[in-house]
């Protein structure tokens, strides 16, 4: 139950002196993975450790005070038992020193997201009249493209019924040619805030104005949105200075994707 | 001393937030918004809002904030 796994986390709080965390579960989604029985917990002197099993690895969170985070990842089963990434939001400064306190549980640097951000919703320019929401026959397709163009260890792909449930709440948008799935703009909206999780053009239709069409469509769909955030691999130049060109901008959030050694590629 | 709407003002400009009754579902806050203004919280009124009270339900509008910052300490 969510509140279970909530009262873990109070309880890691409370004992705490330096508390740390990477765990900020929104409780609809923490229900959704208890529901498809992906998550599990570890206890710990001082922490509980969660994982979420994702496809052939599992995502490592903790709620912990930092010395019994370094101590329990030393003694912890679950870290050893196979794949396993872990991610550490913040600044710079704050990261390096956890950083630290990873490698010696087996963690190396995987990747590095960055978040951008923009403020309001800009004036978009014509109609993009192949662009809509993705219908449940889309699904499939959807998800393909998505794995296709992402890395599932280090940007937390979804899993097909979430794709599902993205799309009955309307927040995938396509654009599909001559039958096919030509690109896709996958988002989540919270009030006025609105973030965009992939946007992905298929190989054989890029240079068609495919991904302009779908920002376009997003942005003119989410006119009431004040805050458009985004995260995006840091060394992805090219897909950089696209979001750039629709007014994006770091806003200083990091996010160093860690992975143990059964991870190699 | 800054009042918290100011805080709030400097950490995200671009939203009204006397406008909103539940800053977290409005999307005014997000997770990572809430432990860049206990940092800012902290700061301004000589206190430290303990971890345990970093939840959403204390950063739901300006009286939750006002009532987390009065019990841990903080003249208003």
């Amino acid at each position: 139950m969510p509140g279970q796994v909530l009262d873990a986390v109070q309880k890691a709080k409370a004992g705490a002196k330096a508390y740390c965390t990477n765990f900020f579960p929104v409780e609809s989604k923490l229900q959704s993975w208890i529901d498809h029985g992906e998550l599990f917990a570890e206890w710990q002197d001082g922490a509980v450790f969660f994982f979420r099993t994702d496809r052939d690895f599992r995502h490592f969170y903790f709620c912990a005070d930092r010395a019994a985070l370094e101590q329990g990842m030393m003694s912890s089963t679950g870290l050893k038992a196979g794949a396993v990434t872990t991610d550490l939001v913040g600044n710079n400064a704050t990261l390096n020193q956890l950083l630290t306190a990873f490698e010696p549980a087996g963690f190396r640097r995987y990747t590095q997201l960055q978040r951008l951000a923009r403020i309001g919703c800009p004036e978009t320019g014509g109609d993009a009249p192949d662009a809509g929401f993705a219908e449940k026959a889309d699904v499939p397709a959807v998800q393909g493209l998505i794995e296709n163009s992402f890395d599932r260890y280090g940007e937390q792909l979804p899993l097909p019924y979430e794709i599902e449930f993205a799309v009955e709440y309307r927040q995938v948008l396509v654009v599909k040619r001559n039958g096919k799935l030509a690109g896709l703009l996958f988002f989540e909206t919270q009030g006025l805030a609105s973030s965009v999780r992939f946007w992905a053009v298929a190989e054989n239709f890029r240079g068609q104005r495919v991904g302009s069409a779908l920002m376009q469509h997003y942005f003119r769909t989410q006119a009431a949105v004040r805050r458009f955030t985004l995260w995006v691999d840091a060394h992805n130049e090219n897909a950089i200075q696209k979001y750039r060109h629709y007014g994006y901008a770091p806003d200083g959030l990091i996010d160093h994707v860690l992975a143990n050694r059964m991870i190699t590629s | 001393m800054k009042s918290v709407l100011e805080i709030l003002k400097e950490i995200r400009p671009e939203f009204d937030f006397t406008a909103s009754r539940d800053f977290i579902t409005d999307g005014l806050l997000d997770s990572f918004d809430m432990v860049t203004l206990v940092a800012a919280l902290d700061k301004n009124f000589g206190i430290s809002i303990p971890g345990t009270d970093i939840v959403p339900e204390n950063f739901q509008d300006l009286l939750t904030i006002e009532a987390l910052l009065a019990k841990s300490g903080a003249k208003l």
